[in-house]
């Protein structure tokens, strides 16, 4: 089990009109979800609330129906949970793939989804796109997510003269929600502790404020207070672009236990400081030696 | 379709025709699309694909480099009349007469974000797979896998996403010992490589004989313990 102080942000930046971005915070669920949409005449605000409704929805359905019927590709390669919430944007492609062949003014609509989840024990991050997921954990930052950007797939080929592209690479998506009929989401699986931060965010953040910037607002401040300091940052240095922020600190990890096992390991934990800990494991380490002569 | 006219002291020593949904390579080797004998030049230097209605030239990290109207690139959107200079030679990239410019058509607005044509991409590359597949970025990732040293036999490939070691028979690696935890340890493949991390029980993990109480990223050759099982991490 794992207890989640969790606060998100959205805001609409300096510079654009409408606000195209859209998050998920479902404290129930323990489901956290942001969704960057493009193209023209507010079809981007539609692909992003789509994408997040529908991951909602189809979540909220596997958690109350249980296992629910038997998912249609199943990877033995994810846990159960995993291949859930890669369903969930499959459907979400689905569906906004669909929608945009509703209406004329839809056409070509996108957005790019990253979602946390957490299960009892792990926490999942999938993503399509450039939405950052950023874990902080030990005092330092790293990407759980996969950008996928042709600026981080040249990087992979040549990091130098990556570093020497133009703007517009940036921001060009080689995989999106809806585009296609289909899509592939990275996602992993991990571990997670006490003290751990997550963020996900829009590029509208990641653009304009580095990761060390973010590790040192989240280090300090409370979630709440976290997204609205790291949104202000975004606009004072120009807010070129919609901000959504989503700040998780893991306030606890309980691992569910059962008989007696769980008992001795109870009281082992209760009396980790203690030499007593010390004594057994080096009686097991013994025990193990003698088996391997 | 636009052409290249290859340039070598102001004469013009060949010309070569560009088509859509195709990629041409160029280089001192003999299998490139352009082959430029001369020394400055590497054996496979650059390549330009056709992407939307556009043509990206990207460097194929040369040791001399990819020039495009004086500029070092690693990359570029070629425009009518840029003079692309590979070692001492130059290519000149233009348009046919009359034919339809995609004038910085992929470069729609700067900050705006847009996706790639995946569709024509995957195409392209289906139709020249020997081309194309070794010049995409590396897709192909090492898988890691634990080679038992102690108390097991063999090895496990890490396949899955979240790998779980413990006492629990549906573990992916089942370790006995009293002090183990049902779920000892799980190891999760993120982005930039593999990560163990310690669960519950009292032992716990250890790494180079480092007790492991959260989580570390694993490097090859790092040896896992845990319980009576000793392992070792490699990259296959």
């Amino acid at each position: 089990m794992v207890i989640v102080e969790s606060a998100g942000v959205t805001d609409v930046g300096r510079k654009r009109k409408g606000n195209e971005d859209a998050l998920l915070l479902d404290d129930d669920l323990r489901l956290y979800v942001v969704a960057d949409g493009m193209g023209g005449h507010q079809a981007g605000e539609v692909a992003s609330s789509l994408v997040v409704e529908t991951i909602r929805d189809y979540m909220k359905r596997f958690k109350e129906d249980g296992d629910m019927e038997a998912l249609a590709d199943y990877h033995e390669i994810f846990s159960k949970e995993a291949n859930q919430l890669l369903s969930c944007i499959h459907m979400a492609n689905q569906r906004v793939h669909q929608a945009s062949y509703s209406k004329e003014m839809y056409r070509g609509m996108g957005s790019t989804v990253s979602a946390v989840y957490f299960s009892h024990e792990t926490l999942m991050a999938a993503n399509v796109g450039d939405s950052p997921i950023y874990l902080v954990h030990d005092g330092s930052i790293d990407l759980l997510s996969v950008p996928h950007t042709v600026m981080a797939e040249q990087t992979a080929l040549d990091p130098e003269g990556a570093k020497r592209l133009g703007g517009q690479f940036r921001h060009m998506l080689t995989r999106a929600i809806g585009i296609e009929e289909t899509v592939e989401a990275d996602i992993c699986e991990i571990e997670c502790f006490r003290g751990d931060i997550l963020v996900i965010s829009s590029d509208g953040l990641s653009d304009k404020v580095s990761p060390e910037e973010i590790l040192g607002v989240v280090n300090k401040e409370r979630p709440d207070r976290a997204c609205r300091l790291l949104v202000d940052l975004a606009n004072e240095r120009g807010g070129d672009d919609n901000v959504t922020v989503i700040v998780l600190k893991i306030q606890k990890v309980r691992h569910e236990k059962g008989g007696i096992i769980g008992l001795i390991s109870r009281i082992g934990q209760g009396l980790s400081n203690f030499p007593l800990k010390k004594y057994l494991y080096k009686k097991e380490r013994s025990c193990d030696a003698d088996s391997d002569a | 379709m636009p052409t290249l006219m290859l340039r070598f002291k102001e004469k013009t020593v060949g010309k070569y025709h560009l088509k859509k949904g195709e990629a041409l390579t160029i280089g001192r080797m003999e299998n490139n699309d352009v082959v430029i004998e001369n020394l400055a030049v590497s054996g496979r230097h650059a390549k330009i694909d056709s992407m939307d209605d556009g043509f990206l030239l990207t460097d194929l990290k040369s040791k001399n480099g990819s020039f495009v109207n004086k500029q070092l690139v690693s990359s570029h959107w070629l425009k009518h009349g840029d003079a692309i200079d590979i070692g001492k030679h130059t290519l000149v990239f233009a348009y046919e007469e009359g034919e339809p410019r995609p004038d910085d058509a992929p470069a729609v607005g700067m900050d705006q974000t847009m996706v790639m044509d995946t569709a024509k991409h995957r195409e392209m590359m289906a139709k020249s797979p020997a081309k194309m597949e070794p010049q995409m970025p590396e897709k192909e990732e090492p898988i890691g896998v634990l080679s038992f040293l102690a108390g097991g036999e063999g090895e496990v490939e890490l396949s899955k996403k979240l790998a779980r070691i413990g006492k629990k028979l549906s573990s992916d690696i089942v370790v006995r010992g009293l002090m183990v935890g049902q779920t000892a340890a799980t190891i999760s493949k993120r982005p930039n490589g593999y990560y163990l991390s310690y669960v519950e029980g009292i032992s716990k993990p250890n790494v180079n004989g480092e007790t492991v109480k959260k989580s570390v990223m694993l490097k090859e050759f790092d040896v896992i313990e845990i319980g009576s099982v000793k392992m070792q991490f490699v990259y296959k």
